[in-house]
């Protein structure tokens, strides 16, 4: 199956400040939650990766944050403009078991994979509840079941856990945040899969450029967040500063 | 040979229409474009974008003695018109290339060199040992790295130490050697000249130039700084690449492969009309991972266009 594509943009639009919501078409029968597509940028040497937000009727969707130049070139595509894209891009969520319940966490613009993760949820009946975090007001994303905005959307997570009673944690957002999310799953005694972000050059597992360390048993070994994740196992991952 | 103005539908068939083979000494290759050492893996993940089978060949991911984690910390800065990587040579080790990689390689029949590094002599010469006895056919030796018992000084940046290394390898392996030289040396023509003595049969050239990567990021008066010192290669490392292959080319008789910042069919062009007798694509193969089979069928196209007869043919004109 060949990874490379290309799709004309659907739609572009502003869904919060900074924030850019971009759907654009696709061939591809199946892409799942926590998999990323890895975008051709004008000009720029290293493509830019992107969470799937949602997939539907031959549609990726992405969010980003307009930051540096490469998320400023593709705020202003416009519907029709190609778009070049290599996916389905690394590995996905696994999906609770028969009448586990989800507790997905989502941290500013990494609620992106949480929304596509709840459709799936969702739709495989699934008992879910998404909790995500912004800055303030002007930056928050719509579709979570509760949104926290300023402070941390982990404040009042233990009352949440202790009232939902989920058996697994996903969650995506900033390093600090994920760290966290584990450290809490560890806490409770429960899972967690967190999607992680580094900077990438090939994105697709050889040039070793995004790598973090697991541990297995008493073993430390290197992964590649491209192709090895972005999904982990929030149980195996080796924090560095 | 191709008739005018002609199209090809697929790598394959440009392949078959246009003579664009490359042979050397003791290596031949279908055509002359190769995948650069640390930018195709062992080839496996680049199935999803092109049939390797089709490229010249492909050099490994450098391969040392012993398994290497490789660096901690950020590994890569993408700078304007490139990037910088410290990656550290994180790779599986020889033991794993032979028993692993090697198979595959051959069951998929890909041409391929393998790239080798090492802390000592001792430790590249164990290893053109076991190319000897695998039966590899082709070696690239990464000379930029830091020679442990010379104070750590790169073994490519000293002309009697160049010199010891090659000879050591040139002893233990009998297949195609390539030296693949470092740029970041004030006397390239000297180093060169030393691994043509020392028995080498190609170089290729340039490997990464130093650079630094410098991020700053504020919060209000805060100011968070992150330094990537590593090796720069991408598009604006093309120049000094050019000129470092013009240099090699006017010192010694030795094939060279070219590279540095190849990422169109201009680039390949140019590099051949100073020297280079074949290329290798690097990190265009990140920016688009089937660059090196648009590129086989842009170059087939071109000479079937112009009314050349063969690749070796352009590159004789290019050479006048």
């Amino acid at each position: 199956m060949k990874k490379n594509h290309k799709g004309k943009i659907l739609n572009i639009e502003n869904i919060a400040q900074d924030t850019v919501k971009m759907q654009f078409s696709t061939n591809l029968e199946e892409i799942s939650p926590g998999q990323f597509v890895s975008i051709l940028v004008e000009n720029k040497t290293l493509r830019r990766p992107f969470s799937v937000a949602d997939f539907e009727d031959s549609a990726i969707t992405v969010l980003f944050k307009v930051k540096g130049d490469g998320t400023n070139y593709l705020k202003n595509l416009k519907i029709g403009d190609t778009v070049d894209y290599l996916a389905p891009l690394g590995n996905k969520f696994t999906l609770p078991s028969n009448g586990e319940k989800a507790l997905l966490i989502g941290a500013g613009i990494g609620i992106a994979p949480m929304l596509y993760l709840k459709k799936e949820l969702n739709k495989k009946g699934v008992e879910n509840f998404l909790i995500s975090g912004f800055k303030d007001e002007r930056e928050a994303v719509e579709g979570s079941d509760r949104t926290v905005i300023g402070g941390s959307v982990l404040d009042d997570i233990q009352n949440l856990i202790d009232e939902f009673k989920p058996q697994i944690l996903y969650s995506c957002g900033p390093k600090i945040v994920l760290q966290l999310v584990c450290d809490i799953a560890k806490k409770n005694g429960i899972r967690a899969e967190i999607a992680m972000e580094k900077v990438m050059a090939c994105g697709i597992g050889v040039c070793r450029g995004c790598v973090i360390k697991l541990k297995k048993g008493e073993e430390v070994k290197n992964a590649s967040v491209c192709a090895d994740g972005p999904v982990f196992n929030g149980g195996e991952v080796v924090w560095e500063d | 040979m191709g008739r005018l103005g002609e199209k090809f539908e697929n790598c394959a068939e440009a392949l078959k229409t246009v003579d664009l083979s490359v042979e050397f000494k003791k290596f031949r290759m279908k055509n002359p474009v190769m995948t650069a050492s640390g930018t195709c893996g062992y080839s496996d993940e680049f199935d999803a974008f092109l049939d390797v089978k089709n490229l010249g060949a492909i050099v490994t991911k450098g391969i040392t003695l012993e398994v290497r984690p490789g660096n901690e910390g950020r590994r890569i800065f993408e700078t304007e018109a490139g990037m910088i990587n410290r990656i550290g040579l994180e790779n599986v080790g020889i033991d794993a290339f032979v028993s692993e990689k090697l198979p595959k390689l051959k069951e998929k029949e890909i041409n391929f060199v393998l790239n080798i590094a090492g802390k000592t002599i001792e430790d590249y010469v164990k290893l053109a040992e076991i190319c000897e006895n695998k039966g590899i056919e082709a070696i690239e030796t990464n000379v930029s790295c830091p020679n442990v018992k010379s104070g750590c000084l790169e073994f490519g940046t000293d002309k009697n130490c160049l010199y010891d290394l090659i000879s050591g390898i040139r002893e233990k392996y009998k297949g195609f050697l390539i030296v693949k030289l470092t740029p970041n040396v004030t006397n390239i023509e000297e180093l060169a000249l030393a691994a043509q003595n020392a028995g080498a049969d190609c170089i290729s050239a340039i490997n990464t130039l130093k650079g630094l990567g410098v991020e700053l990021n504020f919060n209000g008066t805060n100011v968070f700084k992150s330094l990537v010192q590593g090796g720069l290669s991408g598009k604006c490392v093309k120049p000094v690449a050019l000129s470092m292959v013009k240099r090699i080319k006017e010192a010694v008789s030795l094939p060279i492969i070219g590279l540095g910042g190849i990422s169109k069919l201009q680039d390949l062009l140019e590099f051949v009309a100073v020297g280079a007798d074949a290329v290798q694509i690097g990190t265009e193969n990140f920016t688009t991972p089937d660059i090196a089979e648009k590129l086989i069928i842009e170059l087939a196209e071109f000479i079937a266009t112009q009314g050349f007869k063969s690749f070796n043919h352009l590159k004789e004109e290019l050479r006048r």
